[in-house]
C-alpha cells in the first residue's frame, strides 16, 4: 500500500540517515585526532598527567559499561575490580618480581577469575539489591587490603618501581597516555563487536525485560555472568595500568565508593547505550573535575561545582549527552511529517471508496 | 471464514511446510489439572487437541482458565496432573526454553516487543536459540514476506510502531524458530476494531503458512469466525468442542458464551 508520498518520505529519511552518518564519522575522526595529537602539543607535566587521569576515567567508565550499558545492572562497586587489578599488579611486581606488563596481564586474569563467584552471587538479585551487593564487596576489600599489611602494605600503601626507569617524567606520562589510549581503543572495539553480536542482543534484551528475554530462549544468567566478567577484566586492566603509571597504591583511594560512582556518572552522562558515551562522559566530567580542582585548590568546592554540572546534565539531557546531541541533529535534519500510519486524507479516500462500493 | 475442517483431520501426505512427524495432533493437553499455589484448581481434567494447520480457539467466561491453558502449554506453569504432548513427544516436565526448542512459541498478552530495540533486533531475538545462520536468513526472509511491515520498519525502534504493527512484529518473532504450534494470548487486546480485523487476518496467514495456532481471545465471536475449531471452557473443563462454525451457529452457546445476538457482527 505504499503510495508516492510515502516513498518520497522514505527517500528523505534515507538521505537524512546518510547525512547523520557522515556527521558522526567526522565527529569521531576529530575526536580521535585530538586524543592522538594532544600529548604532542605540550611539554607541561601537569597537563600530560591530567590527560592520563582522564583516559583512566574513560577506560574505567567504558569497562563499567560492558555490564551497566548492555544489561542495565548498575554496579556502584566497580572500584573493587580496579583496586584488585592495581594491587594484583603491584603485589606481583613488588613481592614476586614479575615483569611489569606480564604482571598487569596476570592481575587482570586473576580479577576475571575472582569475578566468577562474585558475579554468580551478585547476579542472583536485581535492582537495588544488586547495587548494595556491589557496594558491600568494595567495602569488604577495603578492610581486607588495609589489614593485610604484610602483603598489601596496609594503610601505608604500596610503592611500585617505574616500568620505564630511563624515561623522564613527561615522557613517562606521554608513554602511558598512549598505552591507555591503545587499551581504550581495544575496549571500544570489543564493545562495538558485542553490540552487533547475537550475544549483545541477548544482553540488551536482558536490559529491556529479563523475563521476556528468557521466554525467548536467551540464557540470561550465563549471558549476564559473561558480561560481568568481561567488565571486571577490563576494569582490572585499567587498575593495573594505573598502578604501573602512578606507582603508589593506597586502599582508601583504590577501593573507594567515589571512584565506582564516577564510573556510573560518566557513563550515564555520556549515554550508556552508546559506544562512545562513557568516553564522552569521562572527557566532560574528568576535565571538569580536574579544572575545578585546579581552580579551587584544597577546598571541597570542586565537588560542589562538579555536582552542579551533573545536575544541569541530568535536568536537560536525562538520556545522556550523545542521545541529546543526536536529537538536536535530528531536529535540524529532514523530518517525517507524521508518525501515523495513515493520514486523514487516506482515511477519507478509504471511506469514499467504501461508500461508492455500497449498492 | 471458518473452513470445513473436521475436528481431528489426519495430516495430509506432503502437506506443505508442516513438519508433523505423523502424530495426529501437533499439541495435545491430556487431562490437565492445574492451579496456582494452594488455591483451588483452575483446570480440572481439561483435554485440548491442536491438529496441524488448524486454528483452535479457546473461549469461555472470565475465570474459565483460558490463559492458564496457555501457561501450562508453554511450560510456565507445571500441571499437577495430565500430560502435554508436542507432536507426540511428552514435554510435561520441560521448562519454557526446552519447549521453545520442541516447537512451541508463546506470544504473550499485551505488548511484548522490546520497545527500545529495533524491529531487526526483536526479530533476531526470536531466533536466539537458532545457531544456523542460513536458517536464520531463510526464516527472516520468510517472516518479512509474511508480514511486510517488518521489512518496512526494519531499523525503527519497535516501541515507535503502532499497536497493530507491534503485534505483527511479535507474530513474526514467534515464527523465527519455525514453531509447530504458536500460542496466542489475547492478540486483539488494546487494539481498535480495524486493527483487530487485520490481526485476525494475520493469524489465518500464519496458519496458511503451515503453523498450528492455539488462540485465547476475549473477543469470542470474532475469534470463532477466524478459527477452525472452537473449544468452550467452563469452570476448568471442556464444555463443548467442535467446528467453530457450528459453535457460532448454536443459539444456546451464543446466548451463554458469546454475548447473545447470534449472526450479528460485533
Amino acid at each position: 500500500m505504499r503510495n508516492a508520498s510515502e516513498t518520497l518520505e522514505l527517500e528523505r529519511a534515507l538521505t537524512g540517515a546518510r547525512w547523520l552518518t557522515a556527521a558522526r564519522v567526522i565527529a569521531l575522526l576529530a575526536l580521535a585526532a585530538v586524543l592522538v595529537v594532544f600529548p604532542q602539543t605540550t611539554k607541561v607535566g601537569y597537563l600530560l598527567s591530567t590527560g592520563v587521569v582522564i583516559l583512566n576515567y574513560a577506560v574505567t567508565a567504558t569497562g563499567w559499561n560492558f555490564m551497566g550499558g548492555f544489561t542495565g545492572y548498575i554496579s556502584l562497586g566497580h572500584a573493587a575490580y580496579f583496586g584488585l587489578g592495581a594491587y594484583g599488579t603491584g603485589i606481583l611486581v613488588v613481592k614476586a618480581g614479575v615483569s611489569p606488563f606480564l604482571a598487569l596481564a596476570l592481575a587482570a586474569l586473576i580479577v576475571a577469575v575472582i569475578a566468577v563467584p562474585i558475579g554468580i552471587a551478585a547476579l542472583r538479585v536485581r535492582g537495588a539489591s544488586f547495587v548494595i551487593v556491589t557496594i558491600a564487596f568494595v567495602l569488604i576489600l577495603l578492610l581486607m587490603f588495609q589489614s593485610m599489611g604484610s602483603i598489601t602494605g596496609g594503610s601505608g600503601g604500596l610503592s611500585l618501581p617505574r616500568p620505564f626507569p630511563d624515561l623522564i617524567r613527561t615522557d613517562h606520562h606521554r608513554t602511558f597516555y598512549y598505552i591507555y589510549l591503545g587499551l581504550l581503543a581495544v575496549m571500544l572495539l570489543a564493545w562495538w563487536a558485542i553490540d552487533r553480536s547475537r550475544f549483545g542482543m541477548g544482553l540488551k534484551a536482558v536490559r529491556e525485560d529479563e523475563d521476556k528475554a528468557r521466554s525467548l530462549g536467551v540464557p540470561t544468567t550465563g549471558a549476564k555472568l559473561v558480561a560481568f566478567i568481561l567488565s571486571a577484566f577490563f576494569t582490572g586492566l585499567g587498575g593495573g595500568l594505573y598502578a604501573l603509571w602512578f606507582g603508589d597504591l593506597d586502599p582508601v583511594f583504590q577501593f573507594s565508593i567515589m571512584m565506582g560512582a564516577y564510573m556510573v556518572l560518566m557513563s550515564l552522562l555520556g549515554g550508556v547505550r552508546s559506544l562512545f558515551g562513557p568516553l564522552l562522559g569521562a572527557l566532560v566530567v574528568g576535565i571538569a573535575i580536574e579544572f575545578f580542582k585546579a581552580q579551587y585548590g584544597d577546598t571541597q568546592f570542586h565537588l560542589v561545582a562538579t555536582g552542579l554540572l551533573l545536575a544541569v546534565v541530568v535536568l536537560f539531557m536525562p538520556e545522556g549527552v550523545i542521545p541529546a546531541v543526536k536529537g538536536l541533529f535530528a531536529r535540524f535534519g529532514p523530518q517525517a511529517s507524521s508518525i501515523r500510519e495513515i493520514s486523514a486524507a487516506d482515511l477519507a479516500a478509504e471511506r469514499d471508496a467504501e461508500e461508492a462500493s455500497k449498492p | 471464514m471458518a473452513s470445513e475442517q473436521p475436528t481431528s483431520p489426519a495430516p495430509e501426505p506432503g502437506s506443505g511446510t508442516t513438519r508433523a512427524t505423523g502424530a495426529a495432533n501437533l499439541l495435545e493437553l491430556n487431562g490437565i489439572e492445574a492451579g496456582y499455589g494452594r488455591a483451588a484448581l483452575v483446570l480440572r481434567g481439561l483435554t485440548v487437541k491442536v491438529p496441524p494447520r488448524t486454528i483452535v480457539c479457546l473461549v469461555g467466561p472470565n475465570g474459565a482458565g483460558k490463559s492458564t491453558v496457555l501457561r501450562v502449554a508453554s511450560g510456565m506453569l507445571t500441571p499437577r496432573a495430565g500430560q502435554v504432548l508436542v507432536d507426540g513427544v511428552d514435554v510435561t516436565r520441560q521448562g519454557p526454553q526446552e519447549r521453545l526448542a520442541s516447537g512451541l512459541a508463546h506470544v504473550l498478552q499485551g505488548h511484548s516487543v522490546f520497545p527500545e530495540m529495533t524491529v531487526e533486533e526483536n526479530i533476531r531475538l526470536g531466533a536466539y536459540s537458532v545457531k544456523d545462520r542460513a536458517l536464520i536468513a531463510e526464516r527472516t526472509a520468510f517472516v518479512k514476506d509474511l508480514f511486510p511491515v517488518v521489512g518496512e520498519r526494519w531499523s525503527s525502534l519497535a516501541g515507535l510502531l503502532s499497536g497493530g504493527q507491534q503485534k505483527q512484529v511479535e507474530f513474526a518473532r514467534s515464527l523465527m524458530v519455525d514453531p509447530k504450534v504458536v500460542l496466542l494470548d489475547e492478540p486483539s487486546m488494546g487494539l481498535d476494531p480495524k486493527t483487530t480485523a487485520a490481526v485476525f487476518e494475520q493469524i489465518v496467514t500464519m496458519r496458511d503458512a503451515g503453523t498450528a495456532v492455539l488462540l485465547v481471545e476475549q473477543n469470542a465471536r470474532r475469534a470463532l469466525e477466524t478459527a477452525d475449531i472452537g473449544c468452550v471452557l467452563d469452570l476448568g473443563r471442556l464444555h463443548i468442542t467442535g467446528p467453530a462454525a457450528d459453535l457460532l451457529a448454536d443459539p444456546e452457546l451464543s446466548a451463554l458464551y458469546l454475548g447473545g445476538r447470534p449472526h450479528e457482527r460485533t
